[in-house]
């Protein structure tokens, strides 16, 4: 009887491997026909130094049917709050430039539009493996759009780099990703660096010398991106006349604040600085309001991001400013249809990585336009050399694979997220000092 | 120096009633039934929501939905024991723990997913006006909220206690913990027993969520760390003696307090773990647990 | 086993080592590679949890190690296969140290506890190595597939092969009374602490192993991602829902829980973890005690059925 259960079992696998092996489903346009692997950009890199205008009509290759990308995107599980954000900036964008027509390519003299295959990958790194080698050897796709989260791209930018496909990732700050030397991996959206430099200045330029929040507590989560931005935060601070009187670390999940919190209102701290995750960050400013201490100005990166943190806080929540890569409010290009397309299918403005999203298959479509080809090294190149304007401002790409973009300060006021620096784009004015929380 | 301790320790309390209550709940489950609800946490959660959307679409104070939230938890807890738990009553014990894993694991995926879909994975919490105003004591502050969580779990627990041994139904609840077979003999319904602690294990779940959404935050995946921290506490405090749960939590809560202000925040939740396992180490059937025959 | 099991065995172990030759897209290797990965896991908790009767809730401390360990030896120059001992040692050094305080607590306090160790574990090792260990770019030039895959296979196959041999030794007799009823084979001669301790350090080792493999296999994680208690809860679940104590159940329960997940995840997107939570509890309430006992009843019925209408069985079910 064992081996009968042996046999189902070789049954079951070898469906199942079937099944897998023709599985087609993307969740955008309807799945026409699987796409043939085309072998044809390799064919046409050989005729390519036939630049000359000949009757090239005659010698095109045929056309694929569609321009095939694939994203992994933790739609579940903890990281899917930042997830469902990032999903419609790339759903958008497709459906703006296929809308169009879609990209036009040299190599088959005409348009052709994208077909993105999305996948939820539960935020487990493992699993959003499983989905990049999915979409590589199923969809044969040219590109991979990134999901959200450290802890993502640190497994699926290797897998690009691997299988050496072009990568585009947003939804993470962490500089250390692009000192590995990756070559496939490009984010158009701030790092730490920025991060760590810009509010040092903004703060000197919008506040008189005097009244400055110089005394600074910085709250440093115990992982890798709380080592980096806080310490770059830290090691800043005293080239712009500021000094950190308190430092703190804690481990992700804490649900007591309450030492660091009077450690800091002990040493006078007017300025909160830290990057906590959504329930750390709640968990913190409620202690901060039970206890009394309120920062005058508060740097709370990732926490504040979601729009719910307005309505969970009240007014708790007021003042805090953040680094979140875009704001709806900016004054670029195709913001404006954006926000229109987001609004009428959410509600409300495009959220804050939205915008980071939409970019990423703007500067993709670019890049293919120009590398004239669906060969991946080819996009690879044209991405590296990208210059050009997108919903999040003008981009270009460093070296390392980071992004030249603008590093937008946003805060909270009136419960709503307002786009106070730079000046030029600002929606509102920049709010300082915060008043205490029992006079809100 | 004494202030910034006594600080650590207020907080430190109501994290801890609030371990006790999850663990309580767990405790009461697992003791009668032998079922082992890893959707426990997501029973919270739900409770958790339930609160927090009568605050939010219709301004309901968080304090007066409690009971509430606790009744629609009773029922959920009914429909999900009609549904999945009566058909394990009559296995062994051991099958009925694996079987009641499997069966809290599917339901807290479901669960989980569902909740993500109706209300998205962002994290939401309820502040009410009073929330920021505390009263200070011999120079530390006592938030108003916590004091109020505090007190409503440790009459919940009350009103638990009395029911469990001046009832008749109590009384029979507590006697299945004992000795289930002879619990039979006495002519004590089990399916009504396991049953009503089910129900009530689910109740208690909502009234934790529904002081989590007030204290800290939800959102749909905090389930499996509430059930985790649920069944140390239950361990902990030892089965058979649900005040000893409660205790259980409050001695966990304090101690990662006490180990952030001592020590470092980065270590709380290891050091309360250690403690556990030294517990254990001295005390193989927990703090108040009675040893087993 | 009989001669028929010896050729299905045979022709199931070709299958598998022919797969990469014949199928030769990535994602399909990469599947194969996780259905064995989780075997290899959930067989290794089954020696313990499965075989000895003792509900380790602290697997992924081992597997973690495992990884831990390899993956900082093989990546500062050692060869892979040392490296993977190395892992597969400390995860048994682990259990030694904490098998004897451990096994003083009984049932759910045991779970518990191991439950508790391997947190412990969790949050140091986040907080200790909280930088990414992702392969480096020329690492990942060469980075092939296969060799994992063949070797979570031989992996595979070994604990399985252990596992046969060791439910037919002694020592597995003796695991197994320990399971039924401890003072009864303790009254028979047969110490419950050193066939408990023996099972833990067997299933330590090969789950050491396995995270060896992982740290071979896994292009970019967080260190404390082994640790993860998913690993063991996953792992259970999988020896639940296949069947508890026998050698095919972990193998069916990987399957299920990896490929049908995987297919749904393919297919239907962000509704896929509901509809597998409905799909689990309808096979545990239908299936009460996993595949293997559902096959082995539905054989009994069939027999009994067959009898009843005076038709000769046409298979055996001498075996087990």
């Amino acid at each position: 009887m064992r081996a009968r259960l042996v046999t189902m079992m070789v049954v079951v696998f070898l469906v199942s491997a079937l099944v897998t092996n023709c599985a087609p489903t993307p969740t955008q346009a309807p799945p026409t026909e699987v796409v043939k692997p085309t072998e044809t950009p390799k064919a046409t890199e050989a005729a390519k130094p036939t630049e000359t205008p000949k009757p090239t009509e005659v010698s095109l290759p045929p056309a694929p049917e569609f321009i095939e990308v694939g994203a992994s995107i933790p739609l579940t599980g903890k990281f899917g709050s930042l997830g469902t954000q990032v999903k419609p900036g790339y759903v958008f964008a497709v459906q703006d430039i296929n809308a169009a027509g879609g990209v036009y390519v040299k190599e088959y003299g005409k348009k052709i539009p994208i077909r993105l295959t999305i996948y939820d990958d539960e935020s487990d790194p493992t699993k959003a493996v499983s989905k990049l080698e999915t979409l590589y050897a199923e969809q044969n796709v040219v590109a991979y759009l990134g999901g959200a989260g450290s802890d993502m791209h640190a497994a699926t930018a290797a897998i690009a780099e691997k299988n050496k496909v072009p990568y585009l990732g947003i939804a993470f700050a962490l500089y250390s990703i692009h000192q590995q030397g990756y070559k496939y991996l490009f984010s158009p959206f701030p790092k730490s660096p920025a991060q760590a430099r810009d509010v040092f200045e903004i703060l000197n330029a919008e506040i008189p010398e005097g009244e400055r929040p110089t005394k600074i507590a910085i709250f440093q989560e115990k992982t890798d991106w709380g080592k980096e931005l806080c310490g770059l935060w830290k090691e800043n601070a005293p080239k712009y006349g500021y000094e950190v009187v308190v430092y703190e670390q804690y481990a992700p999940k804490t649900e007591d604040f309450s030492d660091m919190i009077l450690k800091a209102k002990a040493a006078g701290a007017e300025a909160l600085f830290g990057m906590p995750t959504q329930p750390d960050g709640v968990a913190m400013f409620k202690q901060m309001a039970e206890l009394g201490w309120t920062p005058k100005f508060s740097l709370i990166i990732r926490a504040p991001e979601n729009v719910t943190w307005g309505e969970t806080l009240g007014t708790v929540g007021e003042y805090v400013t953040i680094f979140p890569g875009w704001h709806h409010g900016e004054k670029f290009p195709g913001v404006e249809e954006l926000n229109a397309k987001y609004q009428a299918e959410f509600g409300r403005p495009a959220d804050l990585l939205t915008g980071p999203a939409y970019a990423c298959v703007q500067i993709l479509a670019n890049a293919i336009e120009r590398a004239g080809t669906l060969d991946r090294d080819a996009i690879r190149d044209a991405i590296a050399a990208t210059d050009m304007m997108t919903v999040v401002g003008p981009v270009t790409f460093n070296a390392d694979g980071t992004g030249n973009v603008l590093n937008p300060l946003i805060q909270w006021q009136n419960g709503k997220l307002e786009l106070v620096w730079p000046k030029d784009q600002a929606t509102a004015d920049f709010f300082y000092p915060a008043p205490p929380f029992d006079q809100r | 120096m004494f202030v910034p301790l006594a600080q650590s320790l207020v907080f430190g309390l109501l994290v801890g009633a609030l371990y006790g209550l999850a663990a309580v709940g767990l405790s009461l489950v697992f003791g009668v039934t032998k079922f082992l609800n890893v959707a426990h946490g997501e029973l919270l959660m739900l409770g958790g929501y339930a609160s927090f959307w009568a605050f939010t679409l219709r301004g309901v104070d968080p304090f007066l939905t409690l009971p509430l939230t606790m009744v629609f938890l009773l029922v959920i807890g009914v429909v999900l024991y009609k549904l999945l738990f009566a058909h394990m009553v009559k296995l062994t014990e051991e099958a009925k723990i694996q079987n009641t894993l499997l069966v809290g694991f599917g339901l807290s995926l479901i669960l989980q997913n569902v909740a993500l879909r109706l209300w998205t994975a962002d994290t939401r919490g309820i502040t009410t006006s009073y929330s920021r105003m505390a009263f200070t004591f011999l120079g530390v502050r006592f938030p108003i909220v916590r004091v109020a969580s505090l007190g409503i779990a440790l009459i919940a627990l009350f009103a638990l206690d009395l029911f469990l041994r001046r009832t008749y139904t109590g009384k029979a609840l507590r006697a299945t913990v004992e000795n289930w077979e002879a619990a039979t003999l006495m002519g004590i319904d089990i399916q009504r027993v396991y049953l009503l602690s089910f129900v009530m294990g689910a109740a208690l779940a909502g009234a934790a969520g529904c002081l989590v959404s007030v204290g800290y935050s939800i959102d749909p995946g905090m389930g499996m760390s509430w059930t985790l921290k649920g069944l140390i506490v239950m361990v902990l405090g030892g089965l058979g003696s649900f005040m000893g749960t409660f205790v259980g939590g409050i001695v966990l809560g304090v101690t990662e307090s006490a180990t952030g202000y001592f020590l470092t925040l980065t270590y709380r939740e290891v050091v309360g773990l250690v403690l556990f396992i030294l517990v254990l180490v001295f005390r193989p059937q927990g703090l108040f647990g009675t040893k087993e025959r | 086993m009989g001669r028929k099991q010896v050729i299905f065995i045979a022709l199931l172990i070709a299958i598998l080592v022919l797969l990469p030759v014949v199928v030769k897209k990535d994602n399909i290797i990469n599947l194969a590679l996780l259905v064995l990965l989780y075997i290899c896991l959930a067989s290794s908790w089954n020696i313990l949890g499965g075989y000895t009767g003792q509900t380790n809730l602290g697997h992924a401390a081992f597997f973690g190690l495992g990884a831990l360990s390899t993956r900082f030896l093989w990546m500062s120059g050692w060869s892979l296969l040392p490296s993977v001992l190395a892992g597969g040692l400390l995860a048994v050094a682990f259990a030694l140290l904490i098998g004897i305080p451990a096994f003083r607590l009984r049932g759910v306090y045991f779970a518990i506890g191991t439950l508790a160790l391997a947190q412990i574990l969790y949050i140091t090792v986040g907080n200790v190595f909280s930088d990414i260990s992702s392969l480096r770019p020329q690492d990942l030039a060469t980075y092939q597939l296969v060799p994992r895959y063949y070797f979570f296979l031989v992996l595979a196959l070994l604990i399985t092969g252990t596992t046969y041999l060791l439910v037919n030794s002694k020592l597995g007799l003796g695991m197994m009374a320990v399971r039924e009823e401890e003072e009864a084979a303790e009254s028979l001669g047969v110490s419950a602490l050193k066939h408990k301790l023996l099972a833990l350090s067997i299933s330590a080792f090969f789950a050491g192993l396995s995270g060896g493999a992982f740290a071979y296999y896994h292009v970019g994680y967080y260190p404390r991602f082994p640790f993860s208690p998913e690993w063991t809860f996953d792992s259970m679940m999988m020896v639940y829902i296949g069947g508890a104590g026998t050698i095919i159940g972990p193998i069916i329960g990987a399957l299920f829980f990896v490929v049908v997940r995987e297919l749904l995840a393919l297919k239907l997107v962000e509704l896929h973890l509901i509809v597998f939570g409905i799909l689990f509890i309808l096979v545990v309430l239908f299936l009460p005690g996993g595949f293997v006992e559902a096959w082995k009843k539905m054989q009994a019925a069939f027999a009994r059925r067959s009898k009843e209408r005076g038709v000769k069985v046409s298979f055996q079910t001498t075996d087990d």
